[in-house]
């Protein structure tokens, strides 16, 4: 299994999270309890970074957090942690309702808003947060700019990489590439899957 | 290996592909296992990338999501019928039953009529009653997509797939009759294998609803002799992508 092999002083966490998850399948609610616990903060944080608007973020986190309770017999260890399980579910509900009908005169205003203002500045601060995000603004700051930008407007803006090279006015091969390698050297820098 | 498909990786864990490029990423995944490993390791990135944005959620959404979880029923325990790994348990029990679309009736019945070994009848009772909904749940599910495809003999079949509910509906319609003695017969293709989707009732106008697609990427469909076979024995009449 992928872990977070050098990550937080937690490292117990995520196997408590996973035989959490395992007994949630069961119909446990205590167990859901938990899962809820340690996992509606970062989703409900990742729709609003995607989404903006507080309604619709609180809206995605609570449809993620009822998929989470139906479909936990479905998470299976061998490809990978609860928690990416869970928040990769979390960023694609929030980035199908950004993409929605009404969604490109809003991205258009969030444009340039998005490109002058520090993404971490627009974070509320939570308690649990503080270390993933300590750790994830320093990792941040050792990409390039290109591909801190890219990584930025594609996973916390909810764009395309289509979007993001005309947003950024470079080619769509580079951003591509520059995503790729960004998360890569984020992965190293996090001490992901070492 | 196209070094340009393989270089979506990043984009694609960011759900930054549009759907069509998006279907074909995946289609690559399917064969590509050093992508797979990569995208694995790149989710677990960004998913620290959303524990990063963390933030305190109000008491309403816990409140919301009690009450929410209280009347949803959960998809059974995947003990005979789970997702496809690569270790590949045998292909008989994976997967399941038939529908119309939003078709409630009867539903028990088709099961029969697959012979699909499901677990015990109580088991499949259960799967039937809960394919009712998850035919609607599917239409309405926020990443449904669906594709089509001609029949070469005849006909176009329709998979309907949300990969965040890890289901998809297939839907056939205007296929050829066969002799006697053969059936049509769905298969899901993917890097760890070829595995049935059953066999399509005499009066194939039906759904097959999947659950637990694992890594398949294609629906097959061949002509096989009635009761069905345990690989395919003839070329696809037709084989259909399912989108992201």
């Amino acid at each position: 299994m992928l872990g977070r092999a050098s990550s937080k002083a937690d490292t117990g966490e995520e196997a408590t999270l996973e035989s959490c998850l395992h007994r949630v399948a069961l119909g446990d609610r205590e167990a859901f309890d938990e899962v809820y616990g340690q996992l509606a903060g970062p989703i409900l944080g990742v729709a609003r970074r995607v989404l903006r608007d507080p309604a619709q973020a609180e809206e995605v986190a609570q449809e993620v957090l009822v998929e989470i309770w139906r479909t936990a017999s479905r998470f299976d260890a061998a490809r990978g942690s609860a928690r990416a399980w869970a928040l990769t579910m979390a960023h694609a509900r929030a980035v199908d309702r950004v993409r929605s009908a009404d969604a490109a005169t809003r991205r258009e205003a969030r444009a340039a808003e998005l490109m002058v203002e520090p993404p971490f500045d627009q974070v509320v601060e939570a308690v649990e947060a503080r270390l993933d995000r300590q750790r994830v603004r320093h990792c941040l700051e050792g990409l390039t700019e290109l591909q801190r930008q890219s990584v930025t407007l594609a996973y916390y803006g909810g764009y395309t990489y289509s979007q993001v090279a005309h947003l950024l006015d470079t080619p769509l091969g580079t951003v591509k590439t520059r995503l790729r390698d960004g998360l890569a050297r984020l992965r190293d820098c996090l001490g992901v899957g070492g | 290996m196209d070094p340009e498909v393989h270089s979506l990786t990043g984009a694609y864990v960011c759900h930054a592909l549009e759907p069509d490029e998006r279907a074909a990423f995946e289609r690559h995944l399917a064969q590509c296992p050093t992508c797979a490993a990569e995208v694995a390791e790149l989710q677990e990135t960004a998913a620290l990338l959303a524990s990063a944005a963390a933030e305190t959620p109000p008491a309403r959404l816990k409140a919301a999501v009690d009450a929410r979880i209280a009347v949803t029923r959960q998809i059974p325990p995947l003990v005979d019928h789970g997702p496809l790994r690569a270790s590949a348990r045998p292909p008989r029990r994976r997967w399941f039953t038939a529908a119309g679309w939003g078709l409630a009736a009867g539903l028990a019945v088709v099961v029969a009529v697959l012979g699909i070994r499901v677990g015990d009848q109580q088991n499949q009772i259960d799967q039937a009653r809960q394919h009712s909904t998850t035919i609607s749940q599917l239409l309405s599910a926020p990443d449904a997509h669906s594709d089509s495809a001609s029949v070469s003999t005849g006909g176009t079949g329709t998979v309907l797939v949300s990969r965040s509910r890890d289901e998809a509906a297939i839907s056939v319609a205007g296929l050829a009759k066969l002799a006697p003695g053969k059936a049509y017969q769905l298969w899901m293709i993917g890097p760890s294998g070829t595995r049935s989707g059953g066999v399509l009732p005499a009066t194939a106008s039906d759904s097959v609803v999947a659950h637990g697609l694992g890594d398949a990427r294609t629906i097959g469909l061949t002509v096989e002799p009635a009761g069905g076979s345990a690989q395919p024995t003839t070329t696809p009449v037709m084989l259909l992508p399912m989108p992201a």
